[in-house]
């Protein structure tokens, strides 16, 4: 799912520093999953936020509110009571949410307080790694289910390199593993090591025409 | 409707001295929600309890606070208290006046006092009820392991009632032949005999747990035998996978007459050997601490060599650990019977001689370098947990301690529970142990589970940690979490899936609440409002 | 609550050491508002800004020393959360030594006197 994480503290003080009322609004699915945007952490940020104003001996009124997903319309309209009573609003969701959730309520100015950075998934406690750099033309059938694209330092297309370091880890970064490897020895077990003298053609970097727009067939 | 608290304190008899109870008295009655305050001297005694129980019902109170002593010592008390009243027991709070107040303070303690019911009155209001309910049980237990321990286990369930399945890998039962138990003092010739007869006991060799699912009352286990696999229900699970020994390296060169314990004793029943060691000697003690077994093994052999052969025995050791039941007096018959035992700081050196082994070590005591040269060398061997232990422990989510056994050195813990409910340890499998230890705790085991399972039942609060299915986002962080493993992911309409705790295996610690990141668990008593309430209730000076 | 300690105490370190001082007589600072909690594990983050934000000089999370927690994490999730509140206080620019984790067993009641002392003492500074 879409992996975010905590702004700086500072950063989001400077955006919502002239106002004295605000709704601090959480997303109940991707940031709740990752740790950063969910009820929980709505709570603690709203906290931080009323002790720094404190401590200024300035005054701050928060509201809170999560709904299941902030990148939906009708899910942000059960917020509008509590928006039309706020100055502005602090999003914990990802850019989807905060975007969604300015363009429903335009007249109020919406704050993200998280930095989106990828698609991922969890691999240890606490730890999500990318997996997907949504780059629209998937070819993990022939990389055995592994995407050299964000995986690969240098996102080679025909790898390895020849930089790979001893234990597979890769010339650029030493703590990662070489994807190629890693692509190789997953194609070996399941027998299609035939794949990796395959020629990949250059990739089209743009087949996504940015911002992106799918139409799915009607219902 | 304002819901109706009643306060009841309690000045233990005469104990708690600082207090104007008076002055507290007339505060609370005008908080918010109390609708009666009473002071009483002796809560707990008989006509205490008796008083508290009628002013319960006469005047209709549906939340009590009790100001007086430590719930600690008390609160199961008073919640029989409330039970006998007709009120559900989980609507009790007790703020403690005396121990955290009365007692630690000088001076009029009056204002801290109210303060501490102010707080317990605020979480009292919040306070739901929990039921209890009654979950049928498996009485089936699963034996994993099939040495001393596990048929000794086997066999005491067995007597309780409860049928067994002993399980082991192997092709063969590992109680008396694998397993050198005599070397440990212990009598394991009857016992497979025993467990082959038992009906309640059923026996499955060349048998392997493939998964393990649910929780304890229904441990869902996945037992592959003969290339088949069946699916079965134990109520509880035994772990007895033993231990291995490795002998320390004493070096290429000294060839066959350096043995391992249990080669050892193979040599002393064999009768037909060509020629009886003249000289044997023993290393014990230099690699590694957990050396009771070694220690049991090592005396048990010197004793019955010096007693077959009467050879020259000697012992190089670091320490003779005689902390186990008996092991003090058979190291004395041992010396009494002319073993001699050397002492050196480390390990001596080994090598060969003129065809015999040939053992430098330092006498500590003597002050003097010794050289011994012996026929047959027993080398010093490292206790450790049994091979596939490692894997065994991943797959049934339950943890090591540093050297790879079982059992963790954890107080809380029972001396033979992991830190899942159900599952349990016995044997050489738990570490460092004695054969006296060993048998209290397969005692221990044994009654532990026939307590849970006997009834065929077992009682606990309902839901008291339960996941809002609504809020539930099955991050999954609650499941991979909880120390006990209680949670799982459940289906609960076509396609949603949240997490589900069982009421069985949850030991309520509260560490799910806290990490949820949606908020979806409600832990009654200790929910976020319920410790926020008391934190708005303190009051500022 | 000015100049009050909040303590969440877990039941089966903290609480039962804090009756034992009391058994005692031992003595220690009126300020101290004992919250009983299961394990350490269930105090979280929010608690303990909350207990800041009502007024509370100082917040102290107890629990049962390492290696020794019945729920075997809940004292290690409870340090970290403790250590991540007094960062969140640093990043704005408030003392962060204001929230402590202390760990003790049961019977070590000299412990939790001294535990509530020395937070008394970092509270009670002066320019406070």
């Amino acid at each position: 799912m879409i992996i975010a994480e905590r702004k700086p503290i500072e950063e989001i003080r400077l955006m919502m520093a002239p106002y004295k009322k605000i709704l601090v609004a959480g997303c109940g699915t991707c940031v709740t999953v990752c740790w950063v945007g969910g009820e929980k952490e709505v709570g603690i940020l709203a906290s931080e936020l009323r002790l720094a104003r404190g401590a200024e001996g300035r005054e701050l009124v928060t509201l809170e509110a999560t709904v299941d997903r902030q990148c939906e319309k009708e899910m942000l309209a059960e917020l509008r009571d509590k928006i039309s009573d706020v100055e502005a609003v602090v999003s914990l969701a990802c850019g989807a949410g905060v975007q969604t959730m300015a363009e429903l309520f335009e007249d109020k100015p919406v704050f993200p307080a998280v930095n989106t950075t990828f698609i991922g998934m969890p691999e240890g406690e606490g730890l999500w790694v990318e997996m997907c750099g949504a780059c629209g033309d998937c070819f993990l059938d022939r990389t055995g289910g592994i995407c050299p694209v964000v995986r690969c330092a240098k996102g080679l297309l025909n790898g390895p390199c020849g930089g790979t370091r001893r234990g597979g880890k890769c010339e650029i970064d030493a703590e990662k593993d070489c994807a190629w490897v890693l692509i190789y020895r997953r194609l070996e077990r399941q027998g299609r090591l035939d794949l990796m003298r395959e020629y990949r053609a250059p990739k089209n970097y743009r087949a996504v025409k940015r911002p992106g727009r799918v139409q799915a067939a009607k219902a | 409707m304002e819901t109706k608290v009643g306060v009841f304190f309690c000045n233990c008899g005469g104990a708690i001295k600082n207090i104007d109870f008076d002055a507290a008295l007339r505060e609370v009655a005008r908080l918010p929600g109390v609708i009666s305050v009473n002071l009483d001297s002796s809560l707990c005694l008989e006509e205490g309890k008796e008083r508290m129980v009628s002013s319960i019902r006469d005047e209709k109170m549906e939340r009590v606070v009790v100001a007086g002593c430590s719930p600690l010592l008390k609160e199961h008390i008073f919640q029989g208290i409330l039970e006998k009243a007709g009120l559900n027991k989980h609507l009790l709070s007790m703020a403690n006046i005396r121990e955290q107040c009365s007692w630690v303070h000088d001076g009029d303690v009056t204002a801290k006092a109210v303060d501490l019911v102010r707080m317990a009155i605020n979480r009292v209001l919040l306070l739901q009820p929990v039921e209890t309910k009654e979950t049928a049980v498996s009485k089936e237990v699963l034996v994993a392991g099939s040495g001393f321990a596990a048929l000794n286990v086997a066999l005491q369930l067995s007597h309780l009632g409860l049928r067994t399945t002993v399980m082991e890998e192997g092709p063969v039962l590992r109680a008396g032949s694998e397993e050198p138990a005599a070397v440990y003092g212990v009598d394991a010739s009857s016992i497979i005999a025993e467990v082959e007869a038992n009906e309640n006991v059923e026996v499955l060799t060349s048998a392997r747990v493939m998964t393990l699912e649910g929780k304890v009352g229904g441990f869902g286990v996945r037992i592959k035998k003969a290339g088949k696999e069946t699916f079965r229900r134990y109520g509880a699970i035994v772990l007895a996978t033993g231990h291995r020994t490795e002998i320390v390296n004493p070096g290429a060169e000294a060839g066959a007459s350096v043995v391992s314990q249990k080669a050892f004793t193979d040599i002393l029943r064999n009768s037909s050997l060509e020629r009886e060691p003249r000289t044997v000697g023993f290393i014990l003690d230099f690699s590694d601490e957990n050396s009771r077994f070694p220690t049991l093994a090592t005396l048990n052999s010197a004793l019955a060599a010096k007693k077959k052969w009467g050879s020259e025995i000697y012992v190089f050791y670091k320490s003779v650990k005689v902390d186990s039941e008996g092991v003090e007096r058979l190291y004395q018959q041992a010396r009494d019977s002319g073993v001699v035992f050397v002492k050196s700081e480390t390990a001596p050196k080994i090598g060969v001689e003129d065809g015999r082994v040939k053992v430098e070590g330092r006498d500590v005591f003597a002050g003097e370098d010794l050289v011994l040269a012996c026929d047959v060398l027993v080398a010093e061997e490292l206790y450790l947990p049994a091979e596939g232990t490692e894997t065994f422990s991943s797959l049934l989510n339950v943890r090591t301690d540093p050297k790879g056994f079982w059992q963790d050195d954890n107080v809380h813990l029972y001396p033979v529970g992991s830190e899942k409910k159900g599952i349990f340890f016995v044997g050489g499998c738990r570490g460092d142990l004695d054969p006296g230890r060993m048998l209290a705790d397969i005692s221990g085991v044994a009654m532990n589970i026939g307590e849970l399972l006997s009834a065929g039942k077992v009682a606990a609060d309902f839901e008291r940690v339960k996941a809002d299915p609504q809020k539930c986002v099955a991050c999954l962080t609650c499941i991979r979490v909880c120390p006990h493993g209680a949670i799982q992911l459940v289906r609960v309409e076509s396609s949603k899936d949240v997490a589900q705790i069982s009421d069985l295996a949850c030991d309520a610690c509260g560490v799910c609440a806290a990490v949820c990141p949606a908020k979806a668990i409600a832990f009654q008593g200790y929910r976020d409002e319920e410790i926020l309430a008391q934190i708005e209730a303190i009051k500022r000076s | 609550m000015n100049g009050k300690i909040v303590a969440f105490c877990c039941e089966n370190s903290a609480y039962p050491a804090a009756d034992l001082a009391g058994k005692l007589g031992l003595h220690y600072s009126e300020n101290l508002r004992i919250i009983r909690v299961p394990c350490a594990g269930r105090v979280d983050v929010i608690h303990i800004l909350k207990a800041l934000e009502n007024g509370a000089a100082g917040v102290l999370v107890l629990g049962c020393e390492e290696g020794a927690c019945r729920h075997i994490t809940g004292n290690t999730r409870a340090k970290e959360r403790v250590e991540y509140s007094s960062m969140l206080l640093r990043e704005i620019n408030l003392d962060g030594r204001v929230v402590a984790m202390f760990n003790l067993s049961p019977n070590a009641p000299h412990k939790f006197v001294k535990a509530v002392n020395d937070i008394g003492n970092i509270t009670a500074e002066p320019g406070r």
